[in-house]
């Protein structure tokens, strides 16, 4: 027998070191990413906004929790949804109510949706260099009682928008709510404007479909539709491994 | 400890505590039972690491488990052959010399300290010591694995020559659960083997009967 | 006549290994594998043993294969759960029974599980962890039942009950809290099928179906998708495109069969 068919095979390459600068003490990292996955679709006269509930630790394969929202009611007509970080979602909430409730107190009103937005900008702009690992969407209606749905990078570029899903699952949502909502490509259809049930069901299967392929996106699916009427949320499955 | 042995990523190590003793007639190997990886997670908690290398003498394992079970079964092999050729069991120098040259010829590509001890015709009881690196020492009694640096100060005591079976034993016994206790890396069960002219004589301590010493 | 064709002499090819290495440091990323984020379990019971595996491959955090088979037939009377990289865990486990089969074929015996166990451990160990698969091997032989796992560095342990695969945390507490010696086989079924279960709730990692082999003297029963522990949720909408949604901006035909004029056929 050959002695040399049971020995490591001189391998030549070394994966680890060759490809990586020299090894240094772990530099400062003070992020995690709790994915998940938020998306908000804007209609006439109404907002939906839908997020899944899981939190994991990101990057391995671990659940924090089945149920953590992800979306927050700033006021009756908006809500504010984030993936990413979660604890610098937290602190990016407490800010925002806070610059919320001294815009009470100077104006004696609630803030608009639109101004809410530039807000959102501003705060997220003021960490250029160390920014909030947050993606955020806002979902309301505006002055005039229209639904507005406004994207963000982490650092304070936004713009209103028909459709957006954003985090672990975003770009596999996105795609269908183009599809379904815009609807650019599609001729000889009828371009009536989307019911708010309609936009609901489109949401949740949206979900549904995500958290088949996304391994961190599911448990459940929250869904929050603003209306003149108020804010409604409601509670779906989604699958759970 | 295990970065000390110098273990690739994700590789399973014997974070070990490994005992042997030489006593009139004979010798007496013992040795934890944990494997872990990462230093966390224990991959097997009742590991054999007290390992058939011909049928008087046998090799405990520490390292990487991966490199020290390839070098044992290699060692097994060159010592069937030996008993054929030679017609009679080897003697344990040349266990310990087979697993010194493996150890020293690859020690670039192989993290393992390894005990070598059983009996023979010609030397008696003997204990022989491979640490990482290769070398080659005969001792009266020996110890490695991680669990090691609690021990020696109490074997350098504890030990004398020529003690009987049922002392050395206790010894043994008493090193590994002193070990186990002060050891992150060491636990579960205590193994132990009697290597003498008349065979191996197995012992098995569970976990919930290993001696609980000190504070 | 001296040949110039280079024959292939089989195994890996590193041809491209300094070229890749040259885009990896001018910042070009190296395709990620597809690993199978797993769980699979094994335990000896009265009559034998039983292998179980979820079903679910990922690639990063995405789902690649939500039916992926890891349960590898070996020799009829061995079987071998992969996990790992997925393709080094097929390719190892296919490689191995090839082996196997060929040199039943030489001895006329049955195929005895040490065997596949020293095959297996000894090309992982040459391969230094780099053909990264972490398998669970059972069967029963001559020597009776016998389950093992092999790790990717090629170490071996040989245990009543074990996992392998990011689930294995999940699916040994199960076996800790429950296992005994000499188990029915219907109970043994219902324990393994937990501990899997244990895996794809979880273990993000793993997910979809169990599949499981029972193996006993003479006989191995494969059950594929036994249980679907977490089934698809329907869709409550209808996305079903009108034909002619999608605009036709030119069209060609072509024909691949030439059309020779003649009579007209007889449809009378």
């Amino acid at each position: 027998m050959d002695m040399n068919s049971f020995l490591p095979i001189q391998v030549p390459w070394t994966p680890q070191t060759a490809t990586s600068a020299p090894k240094q003490a772990p530099s400062f990292f003070p992020y995690a990413d709790n994915a998940g996955t938020v998306a908000a679709i804007s209609g006439t006269d109404f907002a939906v906004l839908a997020a899944d509930t899981r939190q994991s630790a990101g990057g391995n394969y671990l659940i924090n929790t089945r149920y953590q929202p992800k979306m927050f009611k700033l006021s009756n007509g908006s809500v504010f949804g984030t993936s990413g970080f979660y604890g610098d979602a937290t602190t990016f909430l407490n800010r925002i109510n806070q610059r919320l409730e001294w815009y009470r107190h100077a104006h004696d009103k609630e803030m608009s949706t639109p101004a809410l937005a530039q807000l959102i900008s501003i705060l997220l702009y003021s960490r250029r260099f160390f920014p909030y690992y947050v993606r955020v969407l806002l979902g309301g209606l505006d002055l005039e009682g229209r639904g507005v749905v406004y994207g963000y990078d982490s650092i304070g570029s936004y713009e209103a928008c028909l459709s957006r899903a954003v985090g672990s699952g975003g770009k596999m949502i996105q795609p269908f709510l183009d599809n379904q909502i815009e609807r650019k490509t599609q001729t000889g259809i009828l371009r009536a404007p989307l019911t708010l049930d309609k936009t609901k069901t489109i949401m949740r299967d949206a979900f549904t479909s995500a958290a088949e392929r996304d391994i961190y996106t599911g448990d459940y699916v929250e869904i929050f539709t603003i209306t003149a009427q108020g804010v409604n949320v409601e509670k779906f499955d989604l699958r759970k491994d | 400890m295990e970065t000390e042995l110098g273990l690739k990523p994700g590789e399973i190590g014997l974070g070990t505590t490994l005992v042997a003793v030489g006593f009139d007639g004979g010798v007496i190997i013992g040795a934890d039972s944990r494997t872990s990886m990462g230093g966390a997670y224990v991959v097997n908690r009742v590991t054999d690491k007290l390992t058939y290398v011909s049928d008087r003498i046998y090799c405990c394992r520490s390292g990487s488990a991966a490199d020290t079970q390839a070098v044992a079964n290699l060692v097994t092999y060159y010592l069937q052959l030996y008993a054929i050729q030679h017609g009679e069991e080897p003697p344990v120098r040349v266990a310990a010399a087979l697993f010194q040259e493996l150890c020293y010829k690859n020690k670039e590509m192989l993290s393992a300290g390894i005990i070598c001890a059983g009996w023979d015709k010609y030397a008696g009881g003997s204990v022989y010591g491979i640490p990482i690196g290769g070398s080659l020492h005969k001792l009266p009694y020996a110890t490695a694995g991680s669990g090691s640096t609690y021990l020696y100060g109490y074997l350098d005591t504890a030990f004398r020559p020529n003690m009987t079976k049922e002392e050395t034993i206790e010894l043994v016994k008493t090193a590994i659960a002193l070990a186990i206790g002060r050891d992150g890396s060491s636990g579960g069960c205590i193994r132990l083997a009697v290597i003498t002219e008349d065979g191996v004589e197995r012992h098995f301590i569970p976990g919930d009967q290993v001696p609980v010493l000190g504070i | 006549m001296v040949s110039r064709v280079n024959v292939p002499k089989g195994g890996f090819n590193f041809d491209n290994y300094q070229r890749n290495l040259i885009l990896q440091q001018n910042g070009y990323s190296m395709p990620k594998a597809t690993k199978t984020g797993t769980t699979i379990t094994g335990m000896k019971f009265k009559n034998g043993v039983i292998l179980g595996a979820d079903t679910r491959a990922t690639g990063e955090a995405l789902v690649q294969d939500k039916n992926c088979p890891k349960i590898h037939r070996m020799a009829p009377n061995i079987f071998c759960c992969g996990a790992g990289t997925a393709a080094d865990a097929d390719k190892v486990t296919d490689m191995v029974a090839s082996q196997l089969e060929l040199h039943r074929l030489a001895t006329g015996r049955e195929s005895r599980v040490t065997t596949v166990l020293a095959t297996l451990s000894q090309y992982l160990f040459r391969y230094q962890g780099h053909v990264a698969a972490a398998l669970v091997l059972g069967g029963v032989d001559v020597d009776g039942p016998q389950l093992f796992s092999v790790a990717p560095h090629g170490s071996t342990d040989k245990l009543p009950y074990l996992s392998q695969g990011s689930g294995s945390l999940s699916a040994i507490a199960v076996f800790e809290e429950r296992w005994r010696e000499n188990m029915e086989r219907d109970e043994a079924i219902e324990l393994v099928k937990d501990s899997i279960k244990a895996g794809i709730f979880n273990d993000m990692g793993s997910g979809f179906n169990i599949d499981l082999v029972v193996i006993e003297k003479g006989r191995a029963d494969f059950y594929r998708n036994i249980e679907t522990p977490c089934p698809t949720i329907e869709k409550i909408g209808n996305y079903k495109f009108q034909p002619g949604t999608t605009a036709v901006l030119s069209e060609s035909f072509r024909n691949f069969v030439t059309i020779t004029e003649g009579d007209a056929m007889d449809i009378s």
